[in-house]
């Protein structure tokens, strides 16, 4: 497909986007008069061995800790090392060349000292020393930019590792925007620090103490005016900068978030924008919005506008004061005109590093909100946790038991109250209700998406609480509602749940769920590529997909929670006729309003106002004539299919 | 589309907002776009937008070279002070520090002025950039979004655009800064001509590395670029699916598909370091390079009495000053190349056309009685796939009009084509016999309101969900349309009622709940013709049959078409069509069609037609 290449390579894996053949297409990826090089680019990067990240739901020890750059850069300590030793090694370089000038003036230039030998050989040595910078250079940009590419991705497997480990409420109440956010751009916004930023840092730092300490030498007097008038000065400058740039910068974090939020919903929900007539009015939200960034990082950039110029203003004003000071001196002979010069010399290579320091302050700073808000996310407990010691749930037999069950998404608004059931091994049960009766609830406590707020659910007599979430819930299958896609293949999709589906096992599922017509009517069949958004599939085909992908993940307890709402009645009929093999041995718990679905179930539970209202074979549910029965008749009476005769 | 920006912008400004998070600005939009001339480098491109903000730019540009000249006069100032005032004391030592004090001072505040106007004029452009990149791609048509995946929007539209906005914040200054040579390279002409052309002779070198590191750097930039896109897609996909991967457990191969992705970046930015780190020492050191050659020619000179020896110190000094901004003029290209690649991928998407466009002298659809007629039409999606190939129509003003179909017959198709999400291929489609492609889209839209299959919600209140087509409007006709939908009963029970946030997409709500907001949401537009997509199908059915109850009266005003499985919503229609193989192959009413047709009781799955229909 044409969207394929660059665009689509999430799910195409390996070097997808070079090997694209499609470059031509609008989206293709890579323009065509940059593929040769890309090409050549490509063909020297190794296969990456699989990722295999150990995920448990648990953080080790080393997940626990608090998120800071010293901790994460120290994980590469010979990096680090080597790093430092050639930043050093790259100072020294380039602090012997004043040595030299002046070895050369002193020796080879000044009366009775002329010498075109030591001049020559001086220059020689310096052509060599900066050579050698050069080469030292490369090797520091090189291991810095191995040390950043590695903390980045340690930091991003770190992060997308809490995602996962975080509870269904957590997404429900953060925007999807914000996460995607903390995931991309503040990731991302460390590059800048670790590649150049820390160790020109340490470089310039160095540097600077290298000089403090040459100026010293040449003249105490003057060095140590230097540090007076200079070092407080910008001491103060700086806190002030600290403290200013990082409330911007972390304004500027929370408002790209919003940014990204408000683009994020605006995209997934581009069909009812559109069917709204919306458009004007969400770009003036978004200008409000992206107008709120902007404004954060016009903070940011007075305040980096002031720092920087005004550590500039106080070096000149100081050289100003130095001049001052050190000729007065010489005018008093107390001090050599000569040892002046070479102080100014100095002075200057004094003052050139703070203007680099201060330009990596500033990534430092805009890395350091990056850190905080990433530390703030990991710093969020699941509220859905495993136990210490939780222990793998043993291959059930499937009976679920709810302990007295209540429930609330917000506390004080309980949504289930109280509720006692059992469901034995095998057995299927349908739960009906009102919409908002606290049915899916049930469903979503069942797998530990919420955690009940009083009373137990048991699977096979085991508290789910105390097994590891993994292990729980690869034996629930669950087919909600909203069937969702990933990018990716018709098959890929199908294979989601499951590691290593053969072929026969697909081909079954897409006969049993019905939808071998729309296979087939597919030009690419199988390998036909659908993504959330895309509208190559209808409502009812999703559902069909998400039955199957269920399926296909063979689990022990199967839920299906609305799963077949937009289907028309016959591939629903062909659904329930699977079902029937689909459920042997199986537990299930069947969500429906259409009851002809629920008929099928061993037992009806009718759920209504957060409780059970009753409970029994559909059969026993119709002659006692209550709640059910009521229903049922409403269903008839809308034109339902009368399961109860269409099985006589 | 050029000429309706202006007035896009007209009309964006006016009339109160409710943007998320509720922040406010004062920022106005984009007062220009890009170039459309593909042809453009990169930079021209942008450059309109630059333009736009023209006078900051100009303002801060100026000032910076303003200071920087000051900066530079200093060590020409101290030299002479020293050979002066120190040496012999032909001025007074106060003076010359005031002088240095007033220069210092001025160099400050030009500096911090300009540096203030660059700063501005970036995160100004950087605004530009992602307004024109929202309001582009909420104009796009749905053959665009059925294409793309939102991760790669997301990542272009941050990623990209943040690296364009670093290149624009930094260029600028370091540009500048290279200002310096040229003035350093002045004063050692006034000095010495011969030393400053040997000083300066490598600097030719500079240019060559420069062209040679932009070839190589391009291509690695754009890799990195695409790769993160590839993250951000994972990253998109696994909360907005999280609901999937927590149900099959399938956490860890997630963060391993994660981990696959982030190598392949971690790779590309290893590359790109190894790519950078053959190039940049060598711009950063050539003047330390130049310094070596003045050393010796500068050294033969004062041996031959043709120069004084606080020269070489002056050349020295000048020479320095290029040391700071050639060290961050191989960050400059590599960014340039960045921001190149990156602005490229931009432009992708700012050069998508929609397909759904307004015909020149398009008009707007107006008292609308709701004829509907679909003549002949043939639709393929962009797939392939090929979904209606004979559909014909005929629906009277006022008619409630069911399509009945198999699962992807193509019955959403028709909703889809009604309200112009897509264009036909062949046919057409009328609305009180004025082609849809004659009219207005907004126009169109706000006449054909639709009820979408999944009921989408933002994640503000319910009041702000239900309002969305029309933010105006009042709290009772608010609560008028929640009732008919039979939502109201269900808000007023949760805790803040009709400002509950109902968290992202709605999910805190259950299906059907999220359903009958949906619903309310088009009944409040009130339009003319009404689509309903299987808009209820988790509700239950004594929900159901309340909201039809409501509905009923409103359908009598206006034509219906409904896209439903349920009998009960069948019901609801005088006519009944049933589509197969792309086209109707049967219309009548649902007793009509039980009775004659058998695809139809099949489709149904009623064996029987005993008038289970009220």
């Amino acid at each position: 497909m044409g969207w394929g290449g660059g665009w689509g390579g999430g799910a195409g894996g390996g070097q997808a986007f070079a090997s694209s053949g499609n470059t031509g297409l609008p989206f293709g990826g890579i323009p065509s008069e940059l593929m040769d090089e890309a090409t050549k680019l490509l063909a020297t990067e190794p296969e990456h061995a699989p990722s295999h990240v150990h995920f448990t739901q648990r953080p080790n020890a080393k997940e626990r800790q608090r998120l800071t750059l010293p901790k994460l850069i120290s994980v590469y300590p010979k990096w680090v090392v080597s790093g430092s030793l050639l930043v050093i090694i790259i100072s020294l370089t380039l602090q012997a060349g004043p040595l030299l000038t002046e070895f050369a003036i002193s020796h080879g230039m000044e009366h009775g000292h002329h010498s075109l030998t030591v001049i020559g050989a001086c220059a020689f040595l310096y052509l060599a020393l900066g050579l050698i910078s050069v080469y030292f250079q490369r090797k520091q940009v090189e291991v810095t930019g191995k040390l950043s590419s590695r903390v980045m991705h340690d930091l991003r497997i770190r992060v997308f590792t809490h995602f996962q480990r975080l509870s269904l409420d957590f997404f429900t109440d953060e925007k999807a925007g914000v996460l995607m956010s903390r995931m991309t751009s503040d990731v991302e916004n460390l590059q800048q620090l670790l590649q150049d930023g820390i160790s020109q840092f340490a470089l310039q730092g160095l540097t600077m103490v290298v000089i403090t300490i040459v100026l010293f030498i040449y003249s105490p007097v003057l060095a140590a005016w230097t540090v007076l008038l200079i070092v407080p000065l910008l001491f103060v400058f700086s806190i002030w900068f600290h403290h200013a740039s990082e409330k911007g910068y972390l304004l500027s974090r929370d408002r790209i978030a919003l940014v990204l939020a408000d683009l994020s919903e605006s995209l997934y929900g581009i069909r009812v924008v559109t069917a709204n007539n919306r458009q004007k009015r969400n770009i003036r939200n978004h200008r409000h919005v992206v107008g709120a960034y902007r404004d954060a990082n016009l903070y940011t950039g007075r305040v980096n506008a002031i720092y920087g110029p005004s550590t500039v203003m106080i070096g000149i004003l100081g050289q100003g004061l130095l001049l001052g000071i050190g000729g007065h001196m010489v005018l008093e002979h107390q001090l050599n005109v000569a040892v002046l010069i070479a102080f100014f010399l100095y002075l200057n290579r004094f003052f050139a590093p703070i203007q680099l320091l201060v330009q990596q302050y500033n990534s430092l700073q805009q890395g350091r909100s990056s850190i905080i808000r990433l530390r703030e996310l990991l710093e969020i407990p699941p509220s859905v946790d495993e136990v210490e010691n939780a222990v793998d749930l043993p291959i059930i037999e499937g009976r679920i038991t709810f302990e007295n069950v209540s429930f609330g998404y917000n506390p004080d608004t309980l949504v289930l109250h109280n509720v006692n059931l059992e469901i034995a091994p095998g057995e299927s049960v349908a739960f009906v209700g009102p919409t908002g009766a606290g049915k899916s609830t049930m469903a979503k406590l069942a797998n530990r998406f919420y955690d009940p707020t009083s009373g137990r659910v048991l699977l096979d007599g085991i508290d789910i609480r105390t097994v590891t979430l993994r292990s729980l819930r690869s034996q629930l299958g669950v087919v909600p509602q909203e069937a969702f896609l990933f990018a990716g293949s018709i098959r890929t999709n199908l294979s989601f749940g499951r590691f290593g589906v053969s072929n026969d096992d697909i081909e079954t599922a897409i006969d049993v769920v019905g939808l071998r017509e729309l296979v087939d009517r597919l030009p690419q069949g199988l390998d036909t590529p659908v993504h959330e958004r895309g509208q190559t599939l209808s409502a009812g085909e999703r559902q069909q997909l998400a039955l199957a992908r269920a399926f296909l993940a063979r689990p022990r307890v199967l839920i299906l929670d609305e799963a077949t709402s937009s289907l028309d009645l016959r591939s629903e009929t062909v659904i329930e006729r699977a079902l029937d093999t689909l459920l042997e041995g199986r537990s299930a718990i069947l969500i429906a309003h259409r009851l002809t679905t629920a008929q099928r179930a061993d037992r009806i539970v009718v759920i209504d106002k957060g409780g059970i209202v009753e409970m029994g074979t559909p059969q026993e549910l119709l002659a006692q004539g209550g709640a059910y029965a009521v229903m049922y008749d409403a269903w008839l009476a809308s034109g339902g299919r009368d399961a109860t005769r269409a099985e006589s | 589309m050029s000429s309706s920006l202006s007035e896009r912008v007209q009309q964006a400004r006016g009339g109160d907002s409710n943007p998320l998070g509720g922040v406010t600005s004062t920022y106005p939009g984009p007062r220009a776009e890009i170039s459309r001339d593909k042809n453009l480098p990169w930079w021209r491109r942008i450059l309109p937008v630059i333009k736009s903000h023209r006078l900051t730019f100009i303002v801060a540009i100026g000032l910076s070279f303003v200071s920087l000249i000051f900066q530079v006069l200093v060590p020409n100032m101290l030299s002479h002070d020293i050979d002066y005032t120190l040496q012999k004391h032909h001025y007074s030592l106060h003076g010359d520090v005031i002088a240095i004090v007033i220069v210092g001072l001025l160099a400050g505040v030009t500096g911090i002025v300009s540096r203030r106007y660059v700063y501005d004029t970036a995160y100004n452009v950087e605004a530009d950039l992602r307004s024109l990149i929202y309001e582009h791609m909420t104009w796009l048509s749905f053959s665009f979004y059925d294409r793309v995946q939102s991760g790669q929007l997301i990542s272009r539209a941050n990623s990209d655009i943040r690296s364009v906005q670093m290149y624009s914040t930094f260029a600028p200054l370091i540009v500048v800064q290279c200002f310096i040579g040229i003035v350093a390279f002045g004063f050692m002409l006034s000095i010495n001509w011969l030393l400053a052309l040997i000083a300066m002779t490598v600097m030719p070198l500079l240019y060559f590395v420069g062209i040679k590191m932009r070839r190589v750097m391009f291509p690695i930039s754009w890799i990195t670029q695409a790769r993160l896109a590839e993250v951000a897609t994972i990253v998109d996909e696994n909360v907005n699916g999280v609901r999937v991967v927590k149900s099959f457990a399938q956490e860890e191969a997630e963060i391993d598909r994660l981990a696959d992705a982030a190598e392949r970046v971690a790779w590309a930015y290893i590359k790109d370091a190894n790519i950078r780190a053959v190039w940049s020492p060598w711009v950063q050191n050539l003047p330390q390079l130049g310094l070596a050659l003045v050393l010796f020619f500068g050294g033969y000179m004062v041996l031959h009495g043709n120069l004084a020896i606080g020269n070489i110190l002056a050349f020295n000094a000048y020479l320095l000053m290029l040391q700071a901004p050639f060290m961050m003029l191989g960050q400059l290209v590599m960014m340039g190349q960045r921001a190149k690649a990156s602005a490229e991928r931009i432009f992708e998407i700012l050069d998508e056309r929609p397909d759904i466009v307004e015909r020149p002298g398009a008009y707007d659809l107006d008292h609308v009685k709701g004829t509907i007629d679909f003549n002949h039409v043939k639709f393929t999606y962009a797939n392939g796939a090929e979904i209606l190939t004979d559909f014909d129509a005929h629906i009277a003003p006022g008619e409630t009009v069911a399509i009945v179909g198999r699962t992807g017959s193509g019955k959403s198709t028709v909703a889809r084509l009604l309200t112009r999400f897509y264009d036909i291929a062949e046919g057409s489609i009328t609305i009180d016999q004025h082609d849809l492609r004659d009219v207005t889209l907004h126009s169109l839209r706000e006449n054909v309101g639709v009820v979408l299959d999944e009921p989408f919600l933002f994640s503000v209140s319910i009041r702000e969900n239900i309002a969305y087509g029309r933010p105006d409007a009042t709290i009772e006709e608010i609560h008028a349309a929640a009732l008919a939908a039979n939502a109201d009963e269900f808000i007023v029970r949760l805790p803040e009622g009709y400002d509950t946030i109902v968290g992202e997409r709605g999910y805190t709500l259950s299906g059907g709940q999220r359903q009958r907001i949906a619903i309310a949401r088009t009944l409040l537009l009130n339009p003319p013709v009404l689509i309903l997509d299987d808009a209820t199908s988790a509700i239950d059915v004594h929900v159901e049959s309340g909201i039809y109850e409501a509905l009923r009266g409103l359908l009598s005003e206006r034509t219906t078409i409904v896209i439903a499985h349920r009998i009960s919503t069948i019901a609801l229609a005088s006519r009944v069509l049933l589509l197969d193989e792309g086209r109707v192959v049967a219309s009548g009413t649902h007793d009509d069609l039980l009775a004659k047709v058998p695809l139809y009781s099949q489709i149904l799955a009623q064996t029987t037609a005993t008038g289970e229909v009220e």
